[in-house]
């Protein structure tokens, strides 16, 4: 018997609230991906302990594919903000609105 | 009755005569414009055999009793027929002669008037145009056909008095007439619909014959005659509306001729001889009529007395005698005011035709220096001027003396002698305003005439120059008017007959004066003469009238009564500052101020979508996270 | 409290407390730093939660792999991070507040749901059980991830073969 299940999720809440908070308010690229990967690592936690709340090795399964896509989110996204430093020479999110 | 195949050929002459000029219009603006001699004698040709057709048509017919009328139906609506042809009587017959004839003369006057302007082809073909139209309206079964060559008429004169575009005053004239005459038009369109709401249509026939009556409320009969003499006003040139014709002199003089005599002005006072059983359905109606016109013919009469512009004289005298027409028919007779049209028309063109052969000479409109450039040596010109002004004025045995004299007779039989009164008071001042301008052309001042003399061998002075090509075609159309002046006057017997059927004699009776009236007539004709006889053609005299003398009165006549003034007030005024600004400000204020406030609106919108849209991806997040707490809110709770 | 449940709330807030210390940090490579601590508290959890395969592949994956990759970037960039606004107004503000509706809720949801006070079972998922679930059930779904991973292999090399600079001296 660890904790109630409830606990996994107001654990699993909490990081995704920071990451949240992390992506919408830093003004900086890389610190938003750094949010996103946060968030993800909530996700991660709800899922694992979701599959041990249901006796299910499906969550387990499913964290698998997470840390596949945020391989991929990382290293594509950082390759895009690289290019993007490169021609605007700003991490600034708000400098990017050509389209404003 | 006509028999059956004579019928068939009246209907080709009709067509003939109608259709003629506008052939020879399209044939000249689509194909021989750059052809000046081969226009004009296309024009002329084709002027020359609706001339011929009219009057085979004209003896053919003398003797028609019922109002021969050919139709083919043209629109058909669910309720409403609208034919289209021909309505051939004795009224249609007598005009459409008059209008060939002053047509074909001045066409003919104009091969030596108009030669060397650059835009010959284009006169003849606008003056096909102006035939044209005319004839259909005169032969025109019904009011709706008539009101349409009625317009058509309006932009040919239009087309023919701004004929000189180059210069600013003639397309302000032409301008001046499209528009005042428009302003009649709508009357008289009103009025058409109004007889057709009543009716349901617009045969003249039907509308002429006595059981019209029954059809409308005698109300609405004055109102739709009063309509419908509203367009006549705007046609006739008659008293509200009367300004735009003394400025129609800024086109070409055949072309006042032409519009003064026959075609443009007359169109009015021949709608109201056509409709004149109509308008005497309503006798308060043709009270006001005869006031306009009485007020017309006085106002024009004292305009022409001060006026040193040639042209200008004569057309005040045209409002003037048009009024005088007018008069005669308001005051009941038709035979009067339809004579009196026949024969104003010819010496009318007359008049306009001399003073062209003087302009054409002189180079200028000016009475006095038309005087002092010694017109007096022109010895035929002078005499069919003389001959016109004779008419014009009223002296026997000139045709103006039998038709004015009809005129008075009839107003004679008016219980008011008022309009008997203005009638002599009329004659008066025309046979002074008449003979004003002869005196002056034949009596130039002595010390003037000397001078002109010594200096003859200078260039400033004005000089004739006469092209001795052109001067037969412009001298034989003053030749046959002028007979036709002379001869016109003896055949009131014979067209009296011709036009009024029955109930002969009943308005030859003269009223209280009785058998004098002729003599007082000329007494007052004579008077006039004698006054400007006083005034301007013995020795000595200082040439300037008594009206000239008081410099009220001077004003007051030179300025037309001050109703251009008024009109240029009243357009400033009312419609300028009253309904444009109206209008104006409803197109600022609520048009174009509704589709602001929507651009505005659009524009504030999309700014403060702008602001939300700042560009920044971590606002989107941001929002993304909003929807997402709210919709978790929403699927929660 | 057992033993646990008392591992389970100090690594609860390890991760929680170096998460916030990493996030305001505005030097991004302490930042990234913090996270990994973050990350091996996370892989701790797992271990706990009967998951010691996700446990070793997140160290070795997240902990090791990405986190190095974010320290490789920050370090070849070496940009100036002075100079950040690190918390404006006008977006913390509004993502306080519905970070507090969201927390509001999310405590709400995770107390009015049954059976989420009950406490969890202490059970493993050992590696082999996990790996013949995997390849047992979701074979297809690996080998499109697979293939996911070899697309993003392909366009980061093509992002990164240093095209922007041409392109930007083309465009000025």
């Amino acid at each position: 018997m660890i904790v109630p299940f409830g606990h996994v999720l107001m654990l699993a809440g909490m990081l995704f609230l920071l990451g949240v908070f992390c992506t919408v308010t830093r003004r900086n690229l890389i610190m938003i991906i750094l949010g996103v990967e946060v968030m993800l690592n909530a996700a991660a936690i709800a899922f694992v302990g979701a599959a041990l709340h249901w006796q299910s090795l499906e969550g387990q399964a499913f964290v698998l594919f997470i840390m596949a896509i945020a391989a991929t989110e990382v290293s594509v996204g950082l390759a895009l903000i690289v290019y993007a430093y490169r021609r605007s020479g700003s991490f600034d999110p708000s400098s990017y609105n050509l389209f404003r | 009755m006509i028999p059956f195949w004579a019928q068939d050929a009246t209907h080709a002459m009709a067509l003939l005569s109608t259709l003629m000029p506008l052939v020879a219009f399209l044939a000249i603006m689509l194909g021989t414009r750059s052809k000046e001699k081969l226009s004009a004698g296309l024009s002329i040709g084709a002027v020359a055999v609706s001339f011929g057709c009219s009057f085979l048509l004209l003896f053919r017919l003398w003797n028609l009793r019922e109002p021969l009328e050919y139709s083919t139906r043209w629109v058909a609506l669910n309720t409403v027929e609208i034919p289209f042809g021909f309505l051939l009587d004795p009224v249609s017959l007598l005009m459409l002669c008059i209008v060939t004839l002053i047509c074909l003369l001045v066409q003919v006057y104009s091969l030596g008037y108009m030669a060397g302007d650059p835009g010959f082809s284009r006169y003849y073909a606008f003056m096909s145009l102006f035939a044209w139209a005319m004839t259909s309206l005169v032969l025109s079964p019904t009011l709706l056909q008539l009101f349409i060559f009625w317009e058509l008429v309006g932009l040919s004169s239009y087309l023919l008095i701004g004929f000189w575009y180059e210069k600013f005053s003639a397309t302000q004239a032409g301008k001046k007439a499209f528009v005042m005459t428009r302003a009649g038009d709508v009357s008289f369109l009103l009025g058409l619909i109004l007889v057709l709401v009543y009716a349901g249509n617009l045969s003249i026939v039907e509308m002429n014959s006595p059981g019209f009556a029954g059809l409308m409320p005698s109300t609405m009969v004055t109102f739709a005659a009063l309509l419908i003499f509203g367009g006549i006003v705007g046609k006739s040139a008659q008293f509200p509306l009367l300004t735009w014709l003394p400025d129609a002199m800024e086109g070409p003089t055949p072309v006042s001729a032409l519009l003064h005599s026959a075609t443009m002005v007359a169109a009015g006072v021949y709608l109201f001889a056509r409709l004149f059983p109509f308008f005497t359905l309503s006798p308060a109606a043709m009270g006001i009529i005869l006031f306009i016109g009485t007020v017309s013919m006085l106002l024009a009469a004292t305009m022409a007395m001060v006026a040193r512009d040639i042209k200008q004289v004569w057309a005040y005298s045209t409002i003037s005698q048009l009024g005088f027409m007018i008069m005669g028919l308001a005051a009941g007779g038709y035979f009067a005011g339809v004579f009196h049209l026949t024969t104003h028309a010819g010496f009318k063109a007359l008049l306009f035709l001399c003073s062209g052969v003087l302009i054409h000479t002189f180079h200028t409109n000016d009475l006095f220096e038309l005087a002092k450039g010694g017109v007096r040596r022109l010895k035929i010109p002078m005499v069919a001027l003389a001959v016109a002004a004779g008419a014009l004025a009223g002296l026997p045995p000139f045709s103006g003396f039998f038709s004015k004299e009809a005129i008075l007779a009839v107003l004679a039989l008016s219980s008011n002698p008022i309009w008997l009164g203005a009638g002599f008071l009329g004659a008066f001042l025309t046979a002074y305003y008449a003979f004003r301008v002869i005196f002056i052309l034949l009596f130039p001042p002595q010390t003037a005439t000397e001078s002109s003399d010594q200096l003859s061998g200078l260039p400033s002075a004005p000089k004739p120059s006469h092209h001795e090509g052109s001067s037969m075609t412009l001298i034989w159309p003053l030749i046959i008017l002028a007979s036709f002046t002379l001869l016109l006057g003896f055949l009131q017997g014979p067209l009296e007959n011709f036009l009024v059927k029955e109930d002969k004699h009943v308005l030859l009776s003269h009223g209280v004066l009785g058998a004098w009236l002729p003599f007082i007539a000329l007494f007052f004709a004579l008077a006039g003469a004698g006054l400007a006889w006083v005034e301007f053609g013995r020795q000595g005299a200082r040439q300037v009238g008594f009206a000239e003398r008081v410099p009220f009165f001077r004003d007051l006549f030179s300025q037309r009564w001050y109703l251009d003034h008024f009109y240029r007030f009243f357009v400033d005024r009312v419609v300028d500052r009253g309904f444009s600004r109206l209008f104006a400000q409803n197109d600022n204020r609520v048009i174009d101020g509704s589709i602001d406030a929507m651009s505005r609106g659009t524009l504030e919108t999309s700014r403060f979508l702008a602001f939300l849209q700042s560009g920044m991806i971590q606002y989107r997040l941001l929002a993304s996270f909003a929807v997402m707490v709210l919709l978790s809110l929403y699927f929660f709770f | 409290m057992s033993l646990y449940a008392f591992i389970f709330y100090l690594t609860g807030g390890l991760i929680v407390a170096s998460t916030a210390i990493a996030i305001t940090r505005r030097h991004m490579v302490h930042a990234v730093i913090y996270l990994l601590f973050s990350f091996f508290g996370t892989a701790v959890l797992f271990y706990l939660l009967g998951a010691p395969l996700l446990a070793a592949l997140w160290v070795i994956i997240y902990a090791g792999a990405i986190m190095v990759l974010f320290l490789f970037i920050v370090m070849m960039i070496r940009t100036d991070t002075t100079s950040e606004v690190m918390f404006p107004l006008s977006q913390w503000l509004p993502a306080a507040i519905f970070g507090a509706i969201y927390l509001a809720v999310g405590v709400a949801v995770v107390l009015m749901t049954p059976g989420t006070e009950v406490a969890l079972p202490m059970v493993v998922g050992s590696p082999r059980e996990f790996a013949l679930y995997v390849f047992q059930n979701h074979w297809l779904s690996i080998e499109i991830v697979s293939l996911l991973l070899l697309v993003a292999l392909v366009g980061a090399v093509s992002l990164g073969r240093g095209r922007g600079e041409e392109q930007t001296e083309d465009e000025a």
